[in-house]
C-alpha cells in the first residue's frame, strides 16, 4: 500500500505539473463552462429581445380591407401595395418578413358562417416572428367567433364543451431534473473521460516510449503496485474534472441572467450534501474505470501519437450512452441501471428530480465498481505482458 | 554476485513479425543458453554487436525481463522467485537519459528512495554524497527538462545509485556523452569497484572496457562466445587491440562482419 501511495504522489506531482491535463480538468470546466452557459444563455436572450422588438414588415395581399384594422399592430408595418410574386421576392430578399394573403372567397365564406382561409408566407428562420404573427392572428379569428356568437345568440359555454385547468404539480426539483438532469452527466462524463486521456497516456505511454518505465520497472515496486498508483491518478484528474464541470455548471446556472428565485433556490437545494455524496459515490466507480479502460489501450501503443489514435474513437463510445440518457423515453429500471455511463447519466437526472429509488442506485453503484474492478484487470493483465511494457 | 544460469529467451513471433524479419521461424531466441558469473569487487564487462542480446540478458537480470529458461541469481535471491527482493538489490542504469522532465533531480532521486524504502537520515545522507560527487547540487532544483544530455545523465546515476545497491548494472552509460561527463561516471563505477558491489558493465567503447574491466563475455546472436578474465585476454591477444580482438571473436562464431 505504501508503494501505492509513493507511486501515487510522485505521478500527482507529474501530473499537476502538466499544462495541458490543468487546462482540460480544471481550467476548462471551472472556468470555460460557467462562462459558456452565461455567455451563450445572455447572447439568446438578447437575440430574442432583438427579434421580438423589430418591427415586422407585412404585405397584406388579397381583400383585407374589413381586416386591416384588427391587425394593425405598433410592433407592426403594413403594407397593402404588393402583388403575390413581388411580395414573395421580397420576404426571400428580406425586404419584407412576411406575407398575409387572403383568399378571394375569405370574406364571402367567413360573413357567412364558414371558415375563410388565408395563407402566411414567411422565413421559419426568423425566429419570433411566426409566434408573433400568429398571436394577432389569433385575437382575429377570437373576434370573428365572438361576432359569430354574438349573431347566432347562443353563449360562449356552448361551444366550449370543457376548459381543462392545468396544474403542474411536479416540483421545481422534478423540472429542474428533467431539464438539466439529461445535459449535467453528458458533460461531467465527456469531461471526466477527456480529463482522465492525457494523464492515461502521458504516465503509461509517454513512460513508456521515454523509456523511464524500463528504470521504474527495475526498482522494487511490482507492476501491481506501479500500475495501480498510475491509475489512481488517472482517475483523481478525472474525478476532479467532473467535480469542477459540475461546481461550474451550478455557479453558471446561478449567474444566469433572469433566472426565477425558485429555480434558483432548488439549484441551491441541489447542491446538498446528499446530492455530492450520492453522486461521488458513483463517480469514484466511474472514473476508474475510464483510467482502466484507457490504460488497457493505451499500453499497446508504441508512441504518443499512436496513443491519442487509439482513444479518440473511444470518445464515440463514450458519448452514445451519455446521449441515450437524454433521449425522452429511456428510463432508469432494472436493464439501464447495468448499462455503465447510461446508468450514471439517468441516475444523476433522478437524484436532482430527488425521485431516485435506493435499490436502483445502490445496483448502480455496485455495478460500477465491479465493471471498475474488471477494466483494472484487463488493464493488470495488459501491464503483466513484457512486450506491452517495454518499447 | 550474479550468477547467470544457462538462461535462453525465447519470443513466440507473430505472423506479422515472421513477415517483418522474412523467417519462417515460429520462435526466436533472443538469448540461448547463456550462463555467466560476476563476483563482487569486479567490473564484468558484456559485449556484443547491436541486437547481440545484451540489453535483454541486463533486463533478465534486473527481472525487467523473465527468462524462459534457466535461472539467474542476484545477491542469492532468484530472479523467477523473489524478483522483488532482486530488484531492491541492484541498481539498473540504462543507456537513456530520459526522466521525468517535470520533476527536479532531487525530487527523482527522493522518489526511488522513496520505492527502495530509505529513511529520510540515510537518504539525505546518500544524496549528499551523490550529488557532491556527480555535481549536481548547483542544478538539484531545476526542472529534468532545462538540463543537459550530460546532467540528466548524472540525475541517473544518482537515482540508481541512491540506495545504495549491493550490484550494479550500467548499460552503455557513457553513450552520447561528452568527455567530462564521461570521466565522472567512469571514476564512479571504479569506486563501486572499490567498495566490493558487484559491477556488470556493458558498453560499445572499447577504450572504457580496457580501462575497467577485470572479466568479460562477448555475446553475438544471443549466444554466449567468449567469458573469461581479462587478463587471460589480454594474455590470449597479446598482439592485438581489444576491437580487433573482439572482431576475431566475434567472426569465429560465424557472424559475418562487414568489411
Amino acid at each position: 500500500m505504501n508503494t501505492i501511495i509513493i507511486v501515487l504522489k510522485k505521478e500527482l506531482k507529474d501530473t499537476l505539473r502538466d499544462r495541458r491535463t490543468l487546462i482540460s480538468a480544471i481550467i476548462i470546466p471551472a472556468l470555460i463552462i460557467p462562462l459558456l452557459l452565461i455567455g451563450v444563455t445572455k447572447l439568446q436572450t438578447s437575440l430574442m429581445k432583438k427579434e421580438g422588438d423589430k418591427k415586422l414588415k407585412i404585405a397584406l395581399i388579397g381583400n383585407s380591407e374589413n381586416y386591416r384594422a384588427q391587425l394593425e399592430d405598433p410592433g407592426f408595418k403594413i403594407f397593402s401595395n404588393y402583388k403575390v410574386d413581388d411580395a414573395k421576392t421580397a420576404v426571400t430578399n428580406d425586404s419584407l418578413d412576411a406575407i398575409i394573403e387572403f383568399q378571394p372567397d375569405f370574406a364571402s365564406n367567413v360573413d357567412s358562417l364558414k371558415s375563410g382561409t388565408m395563407n402566411l408566407y414567411y422565413k421559419s428562420t426568423n425566429l419570433m416572428l411566426y409566434k408573433r404573427v400568429s398571436e394577432k392572428l389569433e385575437m382575429l379569428k377570437t373576434q370573428i367567433l365572438d361576432e359569430r356568437i354574438k349573431k347566432l345568440n347562443i353563449s360562449k359555454e356552448t361551444l366550449t364543451a370543457f376548459n381543462v385547468n392545468k396544474v403542474d404539480i411536479s416540483t421545481a426539483k422534478e423540472v429542474l431534473g428533467k431539464t438539466i438532469g439529461g445535459f449535467l452527466p453528458y458533460i461531467f462524463i465527456i469531461f471526466c473521460f477527456t480529463a482522465c486521456m492525457y494523464p492515461a497516456i502521458d504516465l503509461i505511454t509517454g513512460e513508456k516510449e521515454k523509456g523511464t518505465m524500463e528504470t521504474l520497472l527495475s526498482s522494487p515496486a511490482s507492476r501491481f503496485q506501479i500500475l495501480i498508483g498510475k491509475m489512481l491518478t488517472i482517475s483523481i484528474v478525472g474525478l476532479s474534472a467532473a467535480l469542477m464541470t459540475i461546481v461550474g455548471m451550478v455557479v453558471g446556472l446561478k449567474f444566469l441572467p433572469n433566472i426565477p428565485q425558485d429555480f434558483l433556490a432548488t439549484i441551491n437545494d441541489m447542491v446538498s450534501a446528499k446530492f455530492l455524496i450520492m453522486l461521488f459515490a458513483m463517480l469514484i466507480p466511474l472514473s476508474i474505470f475510464f483510467a482502466g479502460i484507457l490504460s488497457a489501450t493505451v499500453i499497446r501503443a508504441k508512441s504518443f501519437k499512436e496513443a491519442q489514435t487509439m482513444v479518440t474513437p473511444m470518445m464515440f463510445v463514450i458519448i452514445i450512452p451519455a446521449m441515450l440518457a437524454m433521449i425522452p423515453g429511456v428510463v432508469l429500471n432494472w436493464q439501464t441501471a447495468f448499462i455503465p455511463i447510461l446508468n450514471i447519466a439517468l441516475a444523476t437526472k433522478q437524484i436532482i428530480a430527488g425521485t431516485i429509488n435506493l435499490a436502483m442506485y445502490a445496483t448502480i453503484v455496485f455495478s460500477l465498481i465491479a465493471f471498475a474492478l474488471l477494466a483494472a484487470f484487463v488493464s493488470y493483465k495488459q501491464f503483466s505482458k513484457e512486450s506491452m511494457v517495454l518499447k | 554476485m550474479i550468477e547467470v544460469q544457462n538462461v535462453s529467451k525465447q519470443y513466440i513471433l507473430s505472423k506479422q513479425q515472421q513477415k517483418e524479419l522474412q523467417t519462417n521461424e515460429a520462435s526466436v531466441f533472443a538469448v540461448k543458453n547463456v550462463s555467466l558469473t560476476c563476483t563482487p569487487g569486479k567490473v564484468f564487462s558484456l559485449l556484443g554487436a547491436n541486437g547481440a542480446g545484451k540489453t535483454t540478458t541486463l533486463r533478465m537480470i534486473s527481472t525487467i525481463l523473465k527468462p524462459t529458461q534457466g535461472n539467474i541469481l542476484v545477491g542469492g535471491e532468484s530472479v523467477l522467485d523473489n524478483p522483488e527482493k532482486v530488484r531492491s538489490k541492484i541498481g539498473f542504469l540504462t543507456g537513456s537519459t530520459n526522466l521525468y522532465d517535470r520533476l527536479t533531480p532531487g525530487e527523482i532521486v527522493k522518489y526511488f528512495a522513496d520505492l527502495h524504502g530509505m529513511d529520510r537520515a540515510m537518504f539525505e545522507q546518500r544524496k549528499d554524497m551523490l550529488f557532491t560527487r556527480l555535481n549536481i547540487h548547483e542544478f538539484s532544483k531545476k526542472r529534468i527538462a532545462q538540463l543537459s544530455t550530460g546532467m540528466k545523465q548524472k540525475v541517473s546515476i544518482a537515482r540508481s545509485m541512491i540506495h545504495n545497491p549491493e550490484i550494479v548494472i550500467f548499460d552503455e552509460p557513457t553513450s552520447g556523452l561528452d568527455v567530462i561527463t564521461a570521466y565522472s561516471i567512469i571514476e564512479l563505477i571504479k569506486q563501486c569497484r572499490q567498495e566490493g558491489k558487484t559491477i556488470i558493465f556493458s558498453s560499445h567503447i572499447m577504450s572504457e572496457v580496457d580501462l575497467l574491466c577485470d572479466d568479460l563475455a562477448i555475446i553475438s546472436k544471443g549466444n554466449l562466445i567468449y567469458a573469461d578474465t581479462m587478463a587471460n585476454f589480454r594474455n590470449q591477444y597479446a598482439h592485438k587491440s581489444l576491437t580487433e580482438a573482439f572482431i576475431d571473436i566475434v567472426k569465429e562464431s560465424g557472424h559475418t562482419i562487414p568489411a
